[in-house]
């Protein structure tokens, strides 16, 4: 009898959790799947019926964002931006964060306190200056300047993940991999990569995440039609003289596609060097 | 063919206010097995890892065979480690952790493989050659560590307490196979640890440090035999070495020590010997083993008694430990006495010491008074 009573107490006091719980889930799924409802729907039919099922299920529509509404050039500039931004910032940003876990050098600490302060100023203090330097160096208005930027202003959080991970490697591995021969730059890429593998996940998860959907940046540097990227391209849809909802939000669906399998493959070494770094 | 000459090494760290290492020189011979010994703190891991080329040399010089190691880069010293914590590439299999050394040296992929394969014969790895590391247990990952050094065939072994992390069992026989090893492969090593049994039982030679500073060296059972000043005869010996205060007096030509209401005559020993220490204050060492509840029949030792109570009683199995106090100085004493005793906590005894294992030291400087 005790125990049973103990047991419905148990469970009455997770019901707020649950209550908190599904809450939450409707309120960060709810919207996500209005969103893909209605990339599956015309315009006319959400005006219609706003919150709808998509019957029948309009599949051309992504057809039709990738070839008529230069999505697929989007899609690419993004890719390009994306990725070359991520892996640049990922390797010189292990190697600082290596530097820095590793190594006692004077002024170590001051340079600590500079990458780590990109932490703290936002973005929106960088643009005017990132503006004219992209111009004065002939950037301005190219994927490359945009790369660029995006590498510099991520250093400083991958840097964040990455030490806190690195420092907790034991110093003997580093010691033993001089032993059996090899140098600074060759242990770096041979004992601290490896084994630092599920924090560089989770920094390249992140940083795509982030930089996938960077917007501030992207249309301030931006201004041709064809470089821009994936953020950029959804506005289109809903600029100030139209306001194409279907097609935005099939958009959505397209732009989010990439985020979804990354983070389905990866979520759980993200999750795993989030919480190693955590405890350090 | 390997010899290690250290002299007047030293090592100061920086903010550091006495020097982690001072003064340190020693000489391994060929083929032999040294051991640094000494309390956790005293600097015996830091002249290993100047010896290695991990830690920078303050002063002083590292040479093998005559050739000045200083400004050697680790990597072209042609030293093997092994870790405390085994430093195991978690991220490789056994396989690649033992061939990881020998791929850096641009060895022919046939020949790592046999001299992989060797080792891990040797060690009794071959069937885990496919793990990673941490599926293997504490001595598996042991015999990985010491592997790994084996199959480089270095002029030098270090090993740095390899064996701490192991339990009590798994240490013994680790231990007998990594002496078996050693003997096998003749390669000159040094072996730091804290634990006076692996340095009894492993080195040709024993290097017992304190503070930084080599306090004595020599052949195991000399060292402790023999123990240079107060901090050797505790720190070598399980039970350590009782000291007590005493003084050292002459009579009839002889020197005789008084010490807890007693006049003991040390037979080895003559006044002119011990001329400057006569009347004055000494330590008086005596090793546990020396005090016997009976004394042996028929030995030629000079025994003394001393009246004493029985403060506490530890069988150990094989031998009991005494602990007793004697009663005219309420000094305590640990005796190592036999297993068939039947002596009881507050029970009284007059337990016999052999005056010849007498050891004394000068209570100024604690080196022993030879």
């Amino acid at each position: 009898m005790a125990t049973q009573a103990r047991f419905g107490f148990e469970q009455l006091r997770r019901v707020p959790l649950v209550l908190f719980v599904l809450l939450y889930t409707l309120v960060t799924g709810g919207p996500f799947l209005w969103v893909a409802a209605m990339s599956l729907r015309t315009t006319a039919e959400i005006f219609k019926a706003p919150y709808g099922l998509p019957a029948p299920a309009h599949w051309e529509k992504f057809v039709d964002a990738w070839t008529k509404s230069n999505y697929g050039t989007y899609f690419w500039n993004s890719t390009f931006v994306v990725v070359i931004a991520v892996a640049l910032v990922t390797v010189i940003g292990a190697m600082a964060a290596h530097c820095l876990a590793r190594y006692n050098f004077r002024g170590g600490r001051l340079v600590r306190f500079l990458i780590l302060s990109g932490l703290v100023l936002p973005p929106q203090l960088l643009i005017l200056a990132l503006f004219q330097i992209l111009l004065d160096i002939n950037l301005y208005n190219t994927l490359t300047g945009l790369v660029l930027v995006y590498v510099a202003t991520h250093i400083a959080m991958t840097v964040y993940i990455l030490e806190g991970f690195f420092a907790q490697i034991p110093q003997d591995l580093f010691d033993a991999a001089r032993m059996d021969g090899y140098s600074d730059f060759e242990i770096f890429w041979r004992v601290t990569m490896p084994i630092g593998a599920p924090a560089v996940f989770t920094a390249v998860t992140l940083n795509f995440i982030i930089l996938w959907n960077e917007f501030l940046f992207a249309v301030v540097l931006l201004t041709d039609d064809e470089k821009r990227t994936l953020p950029l391209g959804i506005m289109h849809f809903t600029g100030s003289h139209q306001l194409d909802v279907g097609m935005a939000a099939t958009g959505l669906m397209i732009a989010i596609l990439p985020i979804i399998v990354i983070y389905a493959f990866f979520s759980e070494t993200m999750i795993k060097g989030m919480t190693a770094g955590a405890v350090r | 063919m390997a010899v290690i000459t250290v002299d007047k090494l030293c090592k100061r760290y920086t903010g550091g206010a006495a020097p982690a290492v001072s003064d340190v020189s020693f000489t391994v011979a060929d083929r032999e097995f040294m051991v640094l010994l000494g309390p956790s703190g005293c600097g015996k891991s830091t002249v290993l890892r100047m010896i290695a080329g991990l830690e920078p040399i303050t002063s002083g010089t590292v040479s093998i065979d005559g050739r000045i190691m200083n400004q050697v880069p680790a990597k072209l010293r042609d030293i093997a480690m092994v870790f405390q914590s085994y430093a195991l590439y978690p991220h490789m299999t056994v396989y690649e952790n033992l061939a990881f050394g020998l791929r850096r040296r641009s060895v022919a992929q046939a020949e790592v493989a046999r001299r992989v394969h060797a080792a891990a014969g040797k060690l009794g790895l071959a069937e885990f050659l496919k793990r990673k590391p941490h599926a293997l247990s504490g001595g598996q990952r042991q015999r990985v560590a010491l592997g790994r050094a084996i199959v480089r065939d270095p002029k030098v072994f270090l090993f740095d307490e390899p064996l701490s992390n192991l339990d009590a069992a798994l240490r013994v026989t680790t231990r007998n196979e990594l002496i078996k090893q050693q003997r096998e492969i003749g390669t000159t090593s040094i072996y730091v640890t804290h634990d006076q049994v692996e340095a009894m039982t492993m080195g040709h030679c024993i290097c017992i440090m304190n503070q930084g500073q080599v306090v004595q060296m020599g052949r195991p059972l000399e060292v402790y035999r023999n123990p240079a000043d107060t901090f050797v005869a505790k720190f070598l010996g399980n039970p350590p070495m009782n000291l007590l205060q005493g003084r050292l007096e002459a009579q009839d030509g002889r020197a005789v020590v008084r010490f807890a209401g007693s006049a003991v005559a040390l037979p080895k020993r003559t006044a002119s010997s011990l001329d400057r220490n006569v009347g004055g204050d000494v330590i008086i060492g005596i090793r546990p083993e020396d005090l016997y509840e009976t004394p042996p029949a028929g030995g030629a030792a000079e025994i003394t008694r001393l009246p004493a109570r029985v403060i506490a009683v530890e069988p150990l199995g094989a031998e009991t430990l005494l602990l007793v106090a004697l009663d005219a100085s309420k000094d305590e004493l640990i005796a190592r006495i036999g297993r068939e005793t039947t002596l009881k906590t507050g029970d009284r005894l007059d337990i016999a010491l052999d005056t010849a294992a007498v050891h004394l030291f000068d209570p100024g400087t604690t080196k022993a008074i030879v």
